[in-house]
């Protein structure tokens, strides 16, 4: 891998059409761009699957400028639907961070690293089925660091509805909290203590 | 303190002899070594001694069998107890003699005097025992208006939920607060009585006037401390002595060498663990019910640790006042709330985390209605524990047992915290979770609060609480209070109905600890 390859994060979200696919990539793209001063691209499916099935956003981060926008292979790939994983599993390299809705998607290959969380019904058990997308990308911003705390907070305020920024921004510490939590139980088993005893 | 039996005869034969029998020691002849119970070996230290000797017959040579094994059980707990409280093992010693064995009792006595010589003074310095004062009946007048007694409308709520009341006793908490309204102090029913509520508060919970029961029991009985009507304290007074000697200025307590090597402690943490008094506890009950509170310690800091949360402790931790504010002692309360509270600021702390909800309810709001500043929050730690867990990425381990649980009065009455030792409980993966028939704000006393009023009608009450944790089907009781899991097990133990009762205890904390892992 060249230092200019490792310089550049490709992101994919994929869900349905409705779950805040692509308001997810926008937050994503908006924290870089704006929040951590890198540079960003946001692009979104136009195909015919945008029309209720499959829907995807694609972005890109660099340090430097972007001369091509689409997403070959995505080094961070969240899916929030069984038929998005389906769809992208094909550009999936064996150093893509694969991130799941664990009650939506059952990954059929053990390929990559993957990190599992239930943003749904997290996002249900707050009382709005909606905010699974800021849950993910909470969980995303602690899993994989692709963008900073405060970038993506200031983002996501700025970018949710008005009158719904205090509940939003709650919903997405809570998966920022489960995503450092999945890392510490990982440290944890990795020295073998899982247990309190 | 001397055996009337061989040991007087050998002090005797010295006496005869005009042998220098150390001049500091103060003999107390006793019918038999094994009668001095622990609460009575420690109110020779309560009432200033530097050292005690209980010195009886030989084993085999007790005249009443089993005096000296007694003896024996009683002293090795209080000198593990005096350890604990930084008084020193060995201000305690029992030994035993023949009644032809003048010389070897004299010897003792010499090194004895001259150990605890080179021991010092006794840190225990008490504030002066309250003498009884002329009753005051301007504070008691206050003390019924502060908590709206007036207010009672004599309904009868109280009465007909109060749980001493429906084992049977002649007990009536608003036939109480109508007596102490009316003047009728010196009646042998408030003197008696005023020591029997267990201030549960479960009449609060009913009453439609609102009056706190609990807190005016509580300030009504400083009141009759000082009048000279004395509680009935349980355990012949001995845990309100020991918490007594917890207020004196220059101890300093060692109560946490026993802690495992493995536990991670900081001692620059902003966070602190209080732990309260389940090591004395254990102690003194380890020959009768032995239970082992000190693991709600032990589990509560392994549940930190596991959180990556490595708390202080207070080296010198002191009692947190709890039973002495609630048997009338409000003096030595203060002493201690002042002790601990200047300690915990010493350190810098922001948050105190306890497990005990005697503990936090003190140390949360009784501090505070003393009048104490507090430069820190109080957490109980299931509040943090359910804030963690709820971050996700933990799982529990399963458990092969159906569960019921007690509710501890001061969580989930006196807070109205009922649901948060319940939310973990369902986070658990035992076989399944069932309620007893009175439960949350209304469920049953375990029998006893601030060790006071221990009678045959508190002890019918337990039986009935057990009966209803049977009557779930469950096989493991879980508990949430050092107290409740002591009390409860003293019933289960009624030598009249055999097994009946016996049943798995575990505190919250341990069921939490055992299972709990990182997904």
């Amino acid at each position: 891998m060249t230092a200019k390859q490792k310089q550049n994060k490709e992101i994919i979200i994929t869900g349905f059409g409705g779950q805040g696919i692509i308001m997810a990539g926008r937050i994503l793209g908006r924290s870089a761009a704006l929040g951590d001063r890198k540079e960003s691209v946001f692009t979104q499916s136009y195909g015919p699957e945008s029309r209720g099935g499959a829907c995807s956003a694609q972005v890109v981060i660099s340090e430097e400028p972007i001369l091509y926008p689409y997403v070959r292979h995505p080094d961070i790939l969240i899916c929030m639907s069984q038929a998005g994983y389906e769809k992208f599993i094909v550009q999936m390299t064996n150093e893509t961070i694969l991130l799941i809705d664990q009650d939506l998607v059952r990954p059929t290959l053990n390929k990559c690293d993957s990190f599992s969380i239930p943003a749904t019904r997290m996002a249900e058990e707050l009382g709005r089925k909606m905010m699974a997308n800021i849950i993910m990308l909470g969980f995303c911003t602690a899993v994989t660091k692709v963008v900073s705390l405060n970038a993506a907070l200031d983002s996501v305020a700025s970018s949710v509805p008005r009158g719904t920024e205090e509940t939003n921004i709650g919903a997405f510490k809570k998966g920022f909290d489960y995503g450092l939590a999945i890392l510490k139980g990982r440290d944890k088993k990795a020295v073998g203590r899982t247990g309190a005893v | 303190m001397l055996c009337n039996w061989g040991p007087h005869t050998a002090f005797q034969i010295l006496q005869d002899k005009g042998a220098e029998i150390p001049p500091e020691v103060k003999m107390i002849r006793i019918p038999c070594t094994g009668r001095i119970s622990k609460s009575l070996l420690f109110k020779a230290f309560e009432m200033g001694a530097d050292g005690v000797a209980l010195v009886g017959c030989e084993p085999g040579a007790c005249r009443y069998g089993s005096g000296t094994a007694a003896a024996r059980e009683n002293t090795q707990d209080m000198r593990e107890i005096l350890g604990l409280l930084g008084l020193g093992k060995e201000r305690l010693r029992l030994a035993t003699f023949l009644p032809d064995d003048s010389e070897p009792l004299l010897q003792f006595l010499k090194d004895f005097c001259s150990d605890i010589q080179s021991l010092g003074k006794s840190p225990l310095a008490l504030g002066k025992a309250t003498k009884p004062e002329a009753e005051s009946r301007e504070l008691l007048s206050d003390i019924i208006s502060s908590h709206d007694v007036y207010a009672c409308q004599d309904c009868g709520k109280c009465s007909s939920t109060c749980p001493l009341a429906l084992s049977g006793k002649d007990f009536s908490p608003r036939a109480l607060a109508g007596s102490i309204i009316a003047g009728d102090l010196d009646s042998s029913y408030v003197k008696e009585d005023i020591w029997a509520c267990l201030t549960c508060g479960l009449c609060y919970d009913r009453c439609p006037s609102g009056i706190n029961f609990p807190e005016f029991i509580r300030d009504a009985r400083q009141f009759f401390k000082k009048a000279g009507v004395d509680g009935r304290e349980a355990h012949g007074g001995f845990f309100q002595s020991l918490m007594r000697a917890m207020s004196s200025p220059k101890l300093k307590t060692e109560r946490w060498t026993w802690l495992p090597d493995n536990i991670k402690l900081d001692h620059k943490s902003k966070v602190l663990f209080f732990g309260g008094c389940a090591p004395f506890f254990d102690i003194f009950f380890r020959h009768h019910l032995s239970v082992q509170t000190s693991n709600i310690i032990v589990d509560s800091l392994r549940l930190l640790n596991f959180f990556d949360i490595k708390p202080a402790l207070l080296k010198d931790e002191r009692c947190c006042g709890h039973d002495l504010l609630w048997s009338g002692d409000q003096e030595n309360f203060l002493r201690l709330a002042r002790f601990n509270v200047d300690l915990i600021h010493s350190l810098g702390i922001e948050e105190v985390v306890t497990s005990c909800p005697e503990c936090y309810r003190t140390l949360k709001h009784d501090y505070i209605n003393y009048g104490l500043e507090l430069k820190f929050k109080v957490t109980h730690i299931y509040d943090l524990l359910e804030k963690e867990i709820d971050k996700g990425a933990v799982s529990f381990k399963k458990i092969d047992k159906r569960l019921t649980f007690q509710d501890p009065c001061r969580l989930s009455r006196l807070e109205q915290k009922a649901d948060l030792p319940r939310m973990l409980i369902k986070r658990l993966k035992g076989d399944r979770f069932q309620e007893m028939q009175d439960s949350g704000a209304a469920a049953i006393c375990c029998g006893n609060s601030a060790w006071t009023g221990c009678d045959s009608f508190s002890k019918a009450l337990q039986v009935k609480r057990l009966r209803q944790a049977h009557a779930t089907g469950s096989d493991l009781l879980i508990t949430a209070c050092p107290k409740c899991q002591i009390h409860l097990k003293c019933a289960m133990e009624d030598p009249f109905l055999g097994d009946e009762l016996s049943m798995e205890m575990m505190d919250l904390t341990s069921l939490l600890a055992k299972t709990i892992c990182w997904e």
